[in-house]
């Protein structure tokens, strides 16, 4: 299925950056096999059967339903797997992705996902062979450091504590520690032990890391800089009010907001 | 530009205080992992946990069990300073449940009911031909003194409450007739003149009440604990009734003690919070039914501080995320234990203040005198766009304080509540402030790609769209809003905030109440047992264990126990 770009205003690379997560154009960094991502979600045994919720969807004698011919089930749905997630907690200090753009990032670039965005994680709920897909293109990518990411389905607290002297993101139930300049997680989203070291690969350094990021920070990109992204904010309080007061003047320019560009990748 | 206020970094001394010795500023920590006994209050609940266990012969608090066995304290636990107050207390003596001075706040609210006088003087006078001066007002007065808190006033061979139980319910009147209320004893007079004596506040009161005359009623503490809110009015009415009878040598039984007691119950009877929907199954008198105008009235540092309306404004943040926030939506609706982390962000650390005094400099700066700034979506937009800004700046700047407030939840209710306060206070409008709130929710959300609990994309996201409109179940004035209007049900930490900037829109103003005169005047009563001019000394108190409930039960219980 071909995807558009997805438009974003704003001109800074932090601006170029959320373009780029939303319309699925990132960079692939490592690669993470699928036994250890299997391991590190911590949903079933690496190797072992999907469990299914009921019979693939060819065996179930489906009605005969326009909506089920118009749209294609996807794998996970098909094979009847059951619906798991994958979550994820992003630092502030500049982590590559934020909660909101991974979860436009699922949503535009993925079907049958279901994100949920908060702001010490983001989850993502679908069948589990598709959830696996989702996670592991977003683990593989740009969009993740491991050192100031982290698959966390419990005890997520950290995303904005300061981090460990070695650069890590504080994670109470240490899923993941340095060893040998790489990250290596030993257990699994909800903090149980695995019986393997999955190798996430090297942290991004703090350039890098800047470099990649998604979020507007003073020792960064300073959002107060980003007029163009405001005056996107202030267009879109303006209408929202208006919608609700008097429709017809909704679409007029905001007072004092400045033009809008929606730029794409 | 020359400031009101000095905007130095208010919470840097907490900041100090909670993380000593280290660099404010630091990205970067060593995560000692101390665990549990690290903190002095942590250690006391192990030990008070294993104390029951054995008395009792059942298990009960043991830190170890968590996360089989990796305790709080892996990283660092860090005490709370109660904003405007020296006084640093751990985290767990701010949940409701550890704080006597929160109980009693909300208490207080609880056992207060408002009466009027005017109509059961009428049936006295019209019905009964009796005559009503201020001589028979205060033997009524006397009576009504004696038998409110549950003593028997006209039958024989009653069973009645020990006063000692009960020594925290009276009755006060007052009326916006300085004639009537010279002529009362002191005692049972709540005096205007004297409690709003600033920026000509009581005249304001008084003008508003008019010739009217009113009871502030607080029944027993001892009674709202163990009945619920709506038993206020009936507990309240059945005694007023009795002490007409025994003040007027009325009949018991006649029909006309039928009219005092529907003006007591239902004509003439002011609810603290009205009775919610029949799906929540709440009684008036219980929070979720409490209107941001009357919490903001409840709170009276507007009357003792006028000319700092920042202050005012976040004592009734203090009062309403606790009481919304802990007691409301943390234990009522949902079942919990309390959303205590949420209300504490609001109250403590001076965080909230801070960025408040900022944003109150930054109004007067560029449109002078309270209350004078346009009431446009261009000020709400201008106010709500330069705090948010400088907040999010200030947690960046300062990676201790965005590890204070380790939520999302908790900065973006700082963040739109210091807009929002900002702007109420600058445009003396609480619609344009509500605004001010979303347009600070945008801001962030979009600036750090994160806000709070999945919630935020409900409430926050839709909720501009009822700021001016006025249609039914869509939008109303914010004063007349309260925790069951639709969106905010389940919406911690926003009730409390709303409040406040319902509040710092009138502080703006220099008005003398936000929504109800009478409330306004009730809560001034020095007699009653919780201050509400300073919500977060009284807080302090409980927290450091000095404050004195009402309704305790050490008369009648075995000492020591």
């Amino acid at each position: 299925m071909a995807y558009t770009p997805q438009y974003y205003p704003g001109a800074s690379h932090v601006a170029v950056n959320r373009r780029k997560h939303m319309s699925g154009d990132v960079e692939k960094l490592r690669t993470v096999s699928d036994d250890d991502l299997v391991a590190a979600l911590g949903h079933r045994a690496p190797g072992a059967d999907y469990p299914s919720t009921h019979p693939p969807l060819a065996e179930m004698g489906e009605p005969d339903c326009p909506v089920r011919q118009m749209v294609e089930p996807t794998p996970g749905a098909a094979a009847g797997d059951r619906v798991r997630y994958s979550q994820f907690t992003d630092s502030m200090y500049s982590a590559p992705s934020i909660p909101y753009f991974r979860s436009y990032y699922a949503a535009i670039n993925f079907r049958g996902v279901d994100p949920g965005t908060l702001s010490g994680r983001q989850i993502v709920e679908a069948r589990e062979r598709d959830m696996e897909a989702q996670c592991k293109a977003a683990i593989e990518s740009e969009m993740t450091c491991p050192a100031l990411a982290g698959l966390r389905g419990c005890t997520v607290h950290g995303h904005s504590l300061r981090l460990a002297e070695d650069g890590m993101m504080f994670d109470m139930l240490e899923r993941t520690h340095l060893e040998g300049g790489n990250v290596i997680e030993d257990k699994d989203q909800v903090g149980v032990p695995i019986d393997r070291k999955v190798n996430l690969g090297k942290p991004m350094s703090d350039a890098e890391a800047k470099k990649r990021t998604t979020i507007y920070r003073t020792d960064g990109v300073k959002y107060r800089s980003e007029e163009e992204v405001l005056d996107h904010v202030h267009l879109v309080h303006h209408r929202r009010t208006m919608y609700g007061y008097r429709p017809e003047t909704a679409a007029e320019t905001a007072p004092g907001v400045g033009p809008v560009t929606y730029h794409t990748v | 530009m020359a400031y009101k206020y000095p905007s130095e970094k208010l919470f840097v001394e907490a900041l100090k205080a909670k993380f000593a010795g280290i660099d404010l500023a630091d990205q970067t920590t060593k995560y000692v992992r101390a665990g549990y006994v690290q903190n002095a209050r942590k250690r006391e609940f192990q030990a008070a946990g294993e104390r029951v266990a054995e008395q009792r012969g059942i298990q009960q608090y043991d830190v170890n069990v968590h996360l089989g066995g990796m305790t709080l304290g892996q990283r660092q636990l860090v005490p709370y300073k109660l904003s405007t107050r020296p006084d640093i207390v751990e985290g767990d003596d701010l949940h409701y449940v550890n704080n006597p001075a929160m109980q009693q706040m909300w208490d207080d609210m609880k056992r207060t009911i408002i009466v009027g006088m005017d109509l059961a003087h009428e049936t006295l006078e019209k019905r009964l031909g009796k005559e009503v001066t201020p001589e028979s007002i205060a033997g009524y007065m006397e009576a009504v003194n004696h038998t409110m808190p549950g003593a028997a006033i006209v039958q024989e061979h009653m069973v009645e409450t020990h006063p000692g139980l009960v020594d925290d319910c009276y009755v006060k009147m007052f009326t916006g007739d300085d004639e009537l209320a010279d002529e009362i004893d002191s005692q049972y007079v709540i005096n205007i003149n004297d409690l709003f004596d600033k920026e000509g506040q009581n005249e304001k009161i008084k003008a508003a009440i008019g010739k009217t005359t009113w009871q502030a009623i607080h029944i027993p503490t001892i009674v709202v604990r163990c009945c619920d809110g709506g038993n206020t009015s009936r507990w309240s009415a059945m005694q007023l009734g009795m002490s007409y009878i025994a003040a007027y040598n009325m009949c018991a039984g006649e029909a006309a003690v039928a009219d005092l007691a529907f003006a007591a119950k239902h004509a003439a009877a002011v609810q603290m919070a009205e009775m919610l929907p029949a799906r929540r199954a709440r009684s008036p008198n219980e929070p979720g039914g409490l209107s941001f105008g009357y919490c903001a009235d409840m709170v009276q540092t507007m009357r003792v501080k006028p000319e700092d309306p920042v202050w005012y404004t976040l004592e009734v943040v203090a009062c309403g995320t606790m009481l919304y926030d802990q007691i409301w939506l943390g234990s009522y609706m949902s079942g919990g234990v309390g959303f205590t982390q949420y209300a504490t962000a609001a109250y403590t650390n001076d965080v909230l203040d801070d960025f408040t005094y900022y944003g109150y400099d930054y109004a007067l700066n560029k449109y002078g005198d309270d209350g004078t700034a346009p009431n446009d979506l261009a000020t709400a937009t201008d106010l709500a766009t330069e705090v948010t800004l400088n907040g999010m700046e200030c947690y960046e700047d300062y990676p201790t304080l965005l590890e204070d407030h380790f939520g999302g939840s908790q900065r973006a209710g700082i963040l739109a509540a210091a807009s929002a306060c900002t702007t109420g206070i600058a445009t003396g409008n609480a619609q344009v402030a509500l605004s001010a709130w979303y347009m600070s929710m945008y801001v962030h959300k979009e600036g750090w790609g994160r806000l709070g609990f999945f919630g935020y994309d409900l409430q926050d996201q839709c909720g501009a769209t009822n700021v001016c409109s006025y249609q039914g179940d869509e939008g109303c004035c914010l004063e007349l809003r309260g925790a069951n209007y639709p969106n905010y049900a389940m919406n911690v930490g926003h009730q409390g905030e709303y409040a406040g900037f319902t509040g710092a829109a009138h502080a703006g103003a220099h008005d003398a109440y936000c929504c109800n005169p009478l409330i306004k005047v009730c809560f001034a009563d020095p007699s009653l047992v919780f201050d509400f001019s300073y919500i977060r000394k009284e807080y302090a108190k409980g927290a450091m264990r000095t404050f004195r409930p009402a309704g305790e039960r050490s008369l009648v219980i075995p000492a020591g126990v």
